[in-house]
């Protein structure tokens, strides 16, 4: 096990890296000169300035999504209910567009973009839990459910734009998901919220590990299901709420993210809670870099004189691709 | 749809009573009423109920031809294809003619339904092909918002209202693009909806009624795809009126076939296009709200309601361990009045003798 969460710090300080490395405008030896305390003022500007805050934000809010979809699904005992599909992405960025449209919030009161967020969330996932009425406890009645709910909330978010269309160009990156010019100020706004909501989700691991085992069990080992259930449910909105107010809706992150903890640390909680964040921080992040590397190279090839890949494209893929080799690979279990 | 296409006439600024709408229509060009509904509300309104009649029929047929209550175009990723094949051009700055556009409409709506239903396989569960499908559409979604994110503001407010589906500003060169593509459409279904009923009754039961299933399914999946890509092309994707359509036709019907619903779903289809497009011009004016917001809106919470309210009526009598089972097959079917899934073997063995026409008609349409 240790060795496991070895090789995944490893992972993560490459993708770290390779984010540093990449992007526009400095070579890696510049880089590196800078680290060590050289460079002048432009280039010490660049690193610590533009991208050691944008590889900050990235591994945050990576972390706060895998951690939100590993604890919704194992409170809601659904394989399929990543953040995405349960609403609370959609109800998040609708709460951001919202207040962010009627000028309740903006850049000087940040806080009240999380705390909209937060609100949307909520919204979006008691939506869901309305409309899915009796059929909640079937994981593929609520993932088309979930996807009812997005779309009505997508229409929601539009209606908002369009009353209130002069911020349409920074909001539609904010739909997609980009880690594009996130400075220190979204950081310190979003590592205390993801500290605390992320102990609070680890000390619900061991409740959670055994609502994974089903009501009965959980009941019988004497713990109060349906508090811990909200709890965590609170816990993974307010996480997810986090990450779409610093980076937008990534796709799929939340969603295929915990499979991977999963699949690699086994479903006790204790140990795959922290691996879900590292994995989540390492997959966003190393996208992260990919992005950059790949629209400098598209940029090259279509002679384009600027162009930058959003993140959540390049995650948005990612996800739908395995999501289909998953679905394709199991053909008898009903996904 | 007569008190829909009334109000779509007469409300708005300039308000034409309805008592003057014959007037108006008579002396079009003399007075400012008379241009006002014919050179803009007619047309608007006929675009209206044209693409609300494609959208209900192609949702129809998908749902027939795949026995998927849920399967919409929106959630197989057609509508995203289609939507992205407009938009490229258009961020990229190339000119095209206007008569290529519903091509490459097309062309897009082919790439996503056929990613989807090559990945998903063609005789895999519906929630396979479902999960697939929205996989296949946030994937191509992704794609629009990189273009999105590429183009500069002007193209972006054009390309954002065009994405949500709109019917301001549309004239009637419009209105006669779409024609070519509907007189090759309509003529397919009609020859389609009869296998359409015989497809329902499940893959085998076809196969010995003399419907080469697998065909027949392509043949309607390409047909819904003729169906919704000009209207996508002129005037977006517009949301969830193929989801809503064929429920309300199911259930204010529920005696018919696949072959008595897909009139009533195309009516449908229209009826819902115009009265959501009366509050999408009307409920914030003078802004134009896009039409496909509003369906979106409306569309799915009535949908779900219908959905839920078809669906509990059969699983009731059998109870809790039944519903999860039976849950995804389509709402509102009628007991009795055809054969149910539950009995193949009843309408296998009386279709040969009892009713030849069905086949006969079949083997006719393929």
């Amino acid at each position: 096990m240790n060795r496991r969460f070895g090789a995944l710090v490893a992972l993560v300080v490459v993708c770290a890296c390779a984010e540093l490395l990449a992007g526009r405008g400095l070579s890696p030896s510049v880089v590196a000169d800078v680290l060590g305390g050289g460079g002048d003022a432009t280039e010490r500007h660049i690193v610590f300035q533009l991208r050691l805050p944008r590889l900050l934000v990235a591994l945050g809010a990576g972390a706060c999504l895998g951690v939100a979809g590993l604890v919704l699904q194992s409170a809601l005992r659904n394989p399929l209910a990543g953040p995405e599909v349960t609403g609370v992405t959609p109800g998040a960025v609708l709460g951001a567009v919202t207040a962010t449209g009627l000028g309740l919030a903006g850049w000087e009161s940040p806080l009240a973009v999380v705390v909209a967020a937060c609100v949307g969330g909520c919204a979006g996932a008691a939506l869901l839990w309305l409309l899915a009425g009796r059929g909640r406890g079937d994981p593929e009645q609520t993932a088309l459910h979930g996807v009812l709910v997005s779309a009505v909330l997508g229409g929601l978010t539009a209606m908002v734009l369009l009353v209130a269309p002069g911020e349409l160009g920074s909001v539609v990156q904010w739909l997609v998901g980009t880690t594009e010019g996130r400075v220190w100020q979204h950081w310190h706004l979003l590592w205390p919220w993801a500290l605390a909501w992320g102990a609070a989700a680890w000390l619900l691991a061991g409740p959670l590990t055994l609502l994974r085992c089903g009501d009965e069990l959980a009941a019988a080992a004497g713990l109060a299901t349906g508090r811990a259930r909200s709890l965590a449910l609170l816990c993974a909105v307010a996480l997810t709420a986090g990450a779409v107010a610093a980076v937008g809706a990534l796709g799929f992150v939340g969603l295929l993210v915990p499979h991977v903890a999963v699949a690699v640390f086994g479903a006790d909680l204790r140990v795959s809670l922290p691996g879900s964040a590292l994995v989540g921080a390492a997959v966003v992040c190393g996208s992260d870099a990919a992005a950059q590397l790949l629209s400098r190279l598209l940029a090259a090839a279509l002679d384009f004189g600027r162009l930058t890949l959003p993140v959540g494209a390049l995650t948005t893929c990612l996800g739908a691709a395995l999501l289909m080799v998953v679905v394709r690979r199991a053909p008898s279990r009903t996904f | 749809m007569a008190v829909a296409s009334g109000c779509a006439l007469s409300l708005g600024t300039p308000y034409v009573p309805l008592y003057r709408l014959p007037g108006a229509l008579r002396d079009a060009d003399s007075t400012l009423a008379g241009i006002v509904v014919t050179e803009l509300r007619l047309p608007r309104l006929v675009l209206a109920l044209a693409a609300g009649a494609c959208l209900g029929a192609a949702g129809l047929v998908l749902q027939e031809a795949l026995r998927n209550p849920l399967a919409i175009p929106e959630m197989l990723g057609v509508s995203s294809g289609a939507a992205f094949g407009v938009a490229a051009p258009l961020v990229l700055a190339v000119s095209i003619p206007a008569a290529v556009q519903p091509l490459l409409a097309i062309g897009g709506a082919v790439l996503g339904g056929g990613l989807t239903l090559l990945a998903a396989g063609l005789g895999r569960s519906p929630s396979a092909v479902l999960l697939t499908g929205a996989a296949v559409a946030a994937a191509l979604q992704a794609a629009l918002l990189v273009l999105m994110v590429m183009a500069d503001q002007l193209d972006l407010q054009l390309i954002y209202r065009y994405l949500l589906g709109s019917l301001s500003a549309r004239t009637w060169d419009d209105v006669t693009g779409l024609w070519p593509w509907l007189l090759v459409a309509v003529p397919a279904l009609v020859l389609c909806a009869p296998v359409l009923s015989v497809l329902r009754l499940g893959d085998e039961d076809a196969e010995a009624l003399g419907v080469r299933a697998r065909r027949a399914r392509l043949a309607a999946l390409a047909i819904a795809i003729v169906l919704i890509a000009p209207v996508t092309a002129v005037c977006g994707p517009v949301a969830w009126v193929g989801f809503l359509a064929p429920h309300l036709a199911r259930r204010l019907n529920p005696g018919a076939t696949a072959v008595g619903w897909l009139p009533w779903s195309a009516a449908w289809g229209a009826v819902v296009v115009a009265v959501a497009d009366l509050p999408a011009r009307l409920a914030l004016a003078p802004v134009e709200t896009p039409v496909g917001a509003w369906t979106a809106l409306l569309g799915v919470p009535a949908g779900v309601t219908l959905l839920r309210s078809g669906r509990r009526r059969p699983t009731a009598p059998r109870g809790e361990a039944g519903s999860a089972a039976v849950s995804l097959e389509p709402p509102g079917r009628p007991r009795g009045t055809e054969p149910s899934p539950e009995t193949p073997g009843h309408g296998h063995r009386q279709e040969p003798g009892g009713e030849p026409g069905w086949a006969a008609e079949a083997g006719e349409a393929r």
